[in-house]
């Protein structure tokens, strides 16, 4: 089992009693939101991160791997949905192995219940969990606390309100699956432009006992503007105080240096022309 | 964020019998008291050129996580001799608690109004800058949560921007940002208006490098500026959007124009 | 503070600590309650669950089953409740497959007894147990906040009991048929859905008896009046 580090735990209880703030974790005040169709299950999500007010990250993944057939939704403090979400999957995984059977939705849900229920809410993970297995499909909310909810569609983080109100007024039974994709982006897209905490693009997975689709920027729908001008610099503008140059060739008399091949990964950061 | 908000005092009993436990909150206080000031976000930005000023403001209202409004203008024209402004020359912009910027705005204009109706001439903006200063320092003990700049053309004809705290300090400056995203803004202005960390290529080493000099940048360059600016703000601050309101000063009166904002 | 410290004794010795419910939990402002009858037991509820004034789930199921003739109520805590009542049912069908029989009523109210009990101050948790079993027939049970232990009856507790106190004590008749106890069970929770603003949405019922369980659910477009499902 996982367990976390304590060891400062006594210094930085002092250190609040003090007066010293705590640490800011990176928060995804979030929209995501879940449906089922017939055939499957649709889960969603904006892509703003957040730290205070001021956005950490423009186009971060809230729509986590569990299991071919089973991903999650994330909201709340961004570390806690990461790891909790990579920690069941790897359990599921090997509770699978061992029982030779596919994983289950309601297994999912109960280790992250109980795991969640276990740290009293210190835990901020608040989960949609979703997923198509032998017993059928299903979609799930988990919160902080580890109390679960079964719906036939749910919504959480701060956008939540804004998205349950596109569910409660366009909703009906036996949705096509166009019908739920669309539903669901149109309840995110409401989250994106009414809760401040949510913004940027719109992520959908697609489950059904065929396959799991994972569209990933779905919807753009806040493209940057781009500049009027050009804020490119003259080569000198910068003053440099001093200056020593390392050459290549001199770098191993200070590290030791493996020459790899360079692979593009991850999204390229943004850079003015 | 309940993963940091433990507290060292849970190794006690988790409630008492004790006859006044209700009595000390030691955290996220519990008992109501008046509480009179909301912070709206949004932000402001006020340049002054040779002979133009330029004062702007984003138009999203917003308390906590929603938005109260889309358009709700944070620019005014202040001190024309009618309520539709048209002849005003001054313009003000406040952030911070709407309703205080509200207030102070009316109590502004109504001020210039009367002193226009007293001396028979419209207020400078060196005078009503003074004033201003003045009227929130009235209320220094209770103070208008608003951080004001005031814009206009001094007596020379020049472009004048002076800002204010909200309990009246104020400086004539050549540009300034208020409100959430002034820590972003100013920096770029600092760069952009001022040439801050700019010097000339190949004019010297290290210490003995010759800053890039300052010239008056045109109303075109200002307000390509001023957008860019709010576009830039507006990726990295979830309080500023939907809309820029910008006010042009110069010696034919004063030009409103009004600009789309990403409204994510 | 996510555990609160604070906690009294009101005038009427009962402990007061609206506290207790962790900040931005899941909470269960419920109307819930069970009644014995003629052949077995009712239980019926709200499905109302909210987190602060945010409807989080309008059509909740609170009663939740821990074996076959034996459910449990749920009130206050969500997250507790439901850790409650899935120990319950693992312990329960463990117990049934070591006896080779159902466990008894008595036998699953001592389990959730004695969790609620030893976690008096980690739990907020207000439950109401009924069961049919051969032996003793249809019986209720209340473990209110402390975890103590209360045959009665019938039970009511959430927030939208103290609005029921009355009509029950009014309209309780012992050893009712069936369709009284129904509409008995039916109308308290009406009135208590009308009176609470923490309670609301459909009332789901469940009859125990000899047969077995039998859900019920009313929907509140039709005034309560037509049994769905």
């Amino acid at each position: 089992m996982p367990g976390f580090d304590f060891s400062n735990y006594n210094r930085n209880a002092a250190l609040h009693a003090r007066g010293v703030p705590l640490p800011k974790a990176t928060s995804t005040g979030t929209t995501i939101v879940g449906c089922i169709f017939e055939g499957g299950v649709v889960i969603a999500a904006d892509t703003r991160a957040t730290s205070g007010p001021i956005v950490a990250d423009k186009n971060c993944e809230k729509l986590h791997y569990i299991s071919p057939n089973i991903w999650c939704a994330g909201a709340g403090t961004a570390a806690d949905t990461e790891f909790t979400t990579a920690l069941i999957s790897s359990q599921l995984e090997l509770h699978s192995l061992s029982t030779g059977r596919k994983p289950r939705v309601v297994t999912c849900m109960t280790m992250l219940k109980q795991h969640l229920f276990r740290y009293q809410g210190h835990i901020g993970a608040y989960l949609v969990v979703a997923g198509v297995d032998p017993t059928g499909t299903h979609l799930f909310t988990v919160h902080a606390h580890g109390s679960t909810d079964k719906l036939p569609y749910v919504t959480m983080g701060s956008g939540s309100l804004a998205a349950m109100s596109v569910f409660e007024t366009q909703w009906k039974p036996q949705l096509t699956q166009d019908e739920a994709v669309a539903l669901c982006s149109e309840a995110i897209q409401s989250g994106i432009f009414n809760d401040l905490g949510s913004g940027s693009n719109v992520d959908v997975a697609i489950i059904t006992d065929k396959k799991t689709t994972l569209k990933r920027n779905y919807i753009k729908p806040n493209e940057r503007v781009p500049k009027l001008k050009s804020y490119i610099f003259k080569r000198g503008t910068t003053a440099v105080l001093n200056e020593k140059i390392i050459r290549k060739e001199d770098l191993g008399n200070f590290v030791s240096v493996h020459e790899l091949a360079v692979e593009e990964t991850g999204d390229k950061m943004e850079v003015d022309a | 964020m309940a993963m940091f908000s433990q507290n060292p005092l849970m190794n006690g009993p988790n409630y008492s019998f004790s006859d006044a436990p209700k009595t000390s909150a030691p955290e996220g206080s519990r008992e109501h008291r008046f509480d009179p000031y909301t912070d709206n976000g949004g932000s402001t930005l006020a340049i002054a050129g040779a002979d133009f000023a330029i004062m702007a403001g984003d138009t999203r209202l917003t308390s906590g996580y929603s938005i109260n409004s889309r358009h709700h203008p944070k620019v005014f024209k202040i001190g024309g001799t009618t309520a539709d402004q048209h002849d005003a020359t001054i313009v003000l912009s406040v952030v911070g608690f709407a309703a205080d910027g509200e207030a102070l705005k009316e109590r502004l204009d109504s001020i210039c109004k009367m002193y226009r109706y007293r001396h028979g001439k419209p207020m400078s903006v060196k005078a009503c800058a003074q004033r201003l200063s003045t009227i929130l320092y009235q209320k220094r003990f209770f103070p208008y949560y608003a951080y004001a700049i005031l814009g206009g053309l001094d007596e020379a004809g020049k472009g004048a921007v002076y800002s204010y705290d909200p309990v009246g300090s104020y400086e004539r400056e050549q540009c300034r940002a208020g409100g959430a995203a002034a820590s972003l803004i100013m920096p770029f202005l600092d760069n952009q208006v001022n040439f801050k960390n700019q010097y000339v290529p190949g004019s010297g080493e290290g210490h003995a490098l010759q800053e890039r000099e300052r010239r008056p940048l045109s109303r075109n360059e200002v307000e390509i500026l001023v957008k860019d600016a709010f576009d830039g703000a507006v990726e990295r601050h979830i309080e500023v959007g939907d809309g820029l309101q910008m006010m042009v000063i110069t010696s034919n009166g004063v030009e409103e124009i009004l600009l789309p904002l990403k409204k994510d | 503070m996510e555990f609160g410290n604070s906690g009294c004794l009101s005038e009427d010795g009962i402990h007061v600590d609206m506290d207790r419910l962790k900040k931005g939990e899941v909470n269960l402002g419920t109307s819930i309650m069970a009644v014995t009858f003629k052949d077995g037991v009712i239980l019926g509820a709200d499905s109302r669950t909210t987190t602060g004034a945010y409807i989080a789930n309008r059509v909740t199921d609170k009663l939740t089953r821990v074996n076959d003739t034996i459910w449990c109520c749920r009130s206050g805590s969500a997250a507790d409740t439901q850790a409650v009542a899935d120990i319950v049912q693992y312990q329960l069908g463990l117990f049934a497959m070591m006896n080779g029989k159902p466990p008894t009523t008595q036998t699953a109210v001592s389990i959730f007894q004695d969790i609620c009990y030893a976690n008096k101050d980690r739990l907020s948790a207000g439950l109401i147990v009924a069961g049919w079993d051969e032996r003793h027939g249809g019986q209720v049970y209340s473990i209110p906040l402390g975890g103590s232990l209360h045959k009665q009856s019938y039970a009511i507790g959430g927030s939208g009991s103290t609005y029921i106190y009355g009509f029950c004590d009014a309209n309780w008749k012992e050893g009712m048929e069936e369709e009284d106890a129904v509409n008995f069970v039916k109308e308290a929770l009406k009135e208590a859905i009308k009176w609470d603003g923490s309670s609301g949405g459909v009332i789901r019922m469940v009859v125990l008896t000899e047969k077995g369980a039998d859900r019920h659910l009313y929907l509140p477009d039709t005034e309560y009046q037509v049994r769905h499902e």
